[in-house]
């Protein structure tokens, strides 16, 4: 027995540096000095450690750009459009929708739409949406974005909450509906407050998608903060593009930066996500 | 615990009419977006694939797509993308899980959390992470290996690097589903088998296989979800090359709408896009009782 947990100890051990080699590869060589980068000897254990990557006086985004300081606009947009569709997506759509599907519209074919919301591949509804957002003027805004990324937070946060809502025990309701509450304000008062760890969750997971979402940002928005609403993959991308052979510790930098709130946040989630994905199928 | 879970109800006297007016109330926004952008959508896509650029009504577009080899090319590319990822992340994730929920020490929630933090990453900042490792000048792979691969830029390597990359983001998802199913085994189960004189391979076989079942059905179908959702890591890396090895549906309909302007054949290409998909999922549902085990409907018919 002992001998058999030292193997499958061993084997995790090789599984967790498979998880954490690439992210502790990508935090190093932000925190390198060029000439730790630029060697045909790779640095695994960088001597010199310097922050510079991060923020040099004088450098901002453009042209000369070699630092990740630059992503501020960039890093405005992101945080405001991901709290945005988050918190519409979870209070104004998800929650109330969940609730319904599980307490009133017994209906299968809700529940597949749902499912079919979550389905349909980002690409599919580029064009359409490309179109509307035009049409109505919101192309490049904060406003714009926020309503296409409805599109993945809302049917999610829809989803996570029915495994939530659907656990709840069912005397708490009936007995605030014989002391007189009508269903909204069941809703409201009792039900929200009773699935608090489902609507963090949503509220996590939906800040997650809509930070890292690539192709919506890419077609929809074109300028940074304040002309535009572009968000900091699209940063990253042309930062990619441009900086490829040279800057690469400031293109570390400015990815360590954009992984940290994903990574705080995720980790703090963690508990809850099984549960929510599964719809209550699995209870940790 | 394992458990099914069944609908709800409010058992109070409240005649259906009411109940299905205080239902559409709720769920009203969502049903208001669900029109605005999804049905909406869709009905664009159909007018614009049904209609050629000069706006005369036609099935140009569709013809178009029956004489046009990226498009078969991008659909085997697909078809070779999705198989491979399903592939890797579910053999990598299945592994892992079973190896952690046999591990017995204490640093059993370490490795949960360790092996679980690539999921919340951002694809754009796994491209960069690959493109620097990668790297077939500075990269430590290429290091470690004694010698330089062209990993993105050859036509053979170029798609299996990009379901390794894709992998690393999504085996964690895989293994943290099956693990909590694993972990939801009712202890029982296996005492009733060592009882029984069973040993480790049939007790996996006919113990902890039926019990997870549900769940690895679960994690199919929304892991599939996941890699249909598949673009930004062929944008970044590869963009769709070396020639087109790397194109997928997503890329190309991307292409074909936003650098060479042709909405047109774009939203014939998305309209098949979704049929894809929309048959996928219509077998999941009719081949295996997922939406039984996620409680979307109930064993039994539904009303």
């Amino acid at each position: 027995m002992k001998k058999l947990n030292i193997v499958l100890l061993i084997i995790l051990l090789i599984f967790s540096l498979f998880s954490l080699f690439p992210i502790y590869w990508t935090v190093i060589t932000a925190l390198k000095v060029n000439s730790e980068i630029f060697t045909t000897t790779p640095v695994f254990f960088p001597t010199k450690i310097t922050f510079s990557n991060f923020y040099t006086p004088g450098q901002t985004f453009g042209a000369v750009s070699q630092t990740a300081f630059g992503s501020l606009p960039w890093l405005i947009n992101s945080t405001v459009i991901a709290l945005l569709s988050s918190l519409i997506g979870t209070f104004l759509i998800g929650a109330p929708a969940a609730y319904a599907l599980t307490h009133y519209l017994k209906n299968v074919w809700f529940g597949r739409t749902v499912l079919l919301m979550m389905m349909i591949p980002e690409a599919a509804l580029i064009i359409p949406f490309y179109v509307i957002i035009i049409r109505v003027n919101l192309i490049n805004t904060w406003w714009g974005l926020t309503l296409v990324y409805l599109s993945f937070t809302a049917p999610l946060s829809t989803w996570l909450l029915m495994g939530f809502f659907g656990d709840l025990p069912r005397s708490v309701e009936e007995a605030a509906s014989i002391d007189g509450l009508s269903a909204y304000r069941i809703f409201y008062r009792i039900a929200l407050p009773m699935v608090m760890p489902g609507i963090i969750v949503s509220i996590i997971l939906n800040f997650i998608n809509a930070w890292n979402e690539f192709l919506y940002a890419l077609v929809l928005t074109y300028t940074p903060f304040p002309s535009g609403a572009q968000t900091v993959p699209i940063f990253l991308t042309d930062f990619i593009v441009i900086e490829k052979s040279f800057a690469w510790g400031g293109l570390a930098a400015a990815g360590v930066i954009v992984i940290i709130p994903s990574i705080v946040i995720g980790i703090y989630a963690q508990k809850y996500l099984v549960r929510g994905w599964t719809m209550g199928a699995v209870k940790e | 615990m394992l458990l099914l879970r069944e609908f709800q109800y409010i058992q109070v006297k409240m005649n259906r009419k009411q109940a299905a007016k205080i239902g559409l109330v709720l769920a009203s926004p969502l049903l208001i977006y669900f029109l605005v952008f999804f049905v909406y959508p869709i009905f664009l896509l159909f007018r614009y694939a049904f209609t050629s650029s000069s706006g005369a009504l036609s099935l140009s577009n569709f013809a178009a797509m029956t004489r046009d080899p990226l498009l078969y090319s991008s659909l085997v590319n697909t078809l070779y993308y999705f198989v491979g990822s399903v592939a890797v992340q579910f053999s990598v994730g299945f592994l892992a899980a079973i190896i952690l929920n046999s591990y017995t020490g204490r640093l059993r929630n370490v490795f949960r959390m360790i092996l679980y933090i690539p999921l919340t990453i951002s694809p754009i900042v796994i491209a960069l992470m690959w493109l620097l490792i990668f790297n077939p000048t500075y990269g430590p792979i290429d290091y470690i290996l004694r010698r330089p691969v062209n990993w993105l830029g050859s036509p053979n390597l170029a798609m299996p690097t990009i379901i390794v990359a894709n992998g690393w983001e999504y085996v964690p998802f895989v293994f943290l589903i099956i693990y909590a199913g694993l972990q939801s085994v009712p202890k029982q189960y296996y005492e009733a088998a060592s009882i029984d004189g069973m040993n480790r391979l049939q007790t996996f076989r006919y113990i902890t296989m039926p019990s997870i079942r549900p769940i690895m059905i679960i994690a199919f179908l929304l892991n599939s979800i996941g890699i249909l959702q598949g673009f930004t890591l062929v944008y970044v890396l590869t963009n769709g090359g070396p020639g087109f090895s790397t194109y997928i549906l997503s890329f190309y309909i991307y292409k074909v709408a936003f650098t060479y302007f042709n909405m047109h054949y774009a939203a014939a290409l998305s309209l098949l896009f979704i049929f894809i998909v929309a048959v996928f999922v219509y077998a999941m549902l009719k081949l295996t009782s997922v939406e039984k085990y996620l409680g979307i409907s109930r064993a039994g018919g539904n009303e």
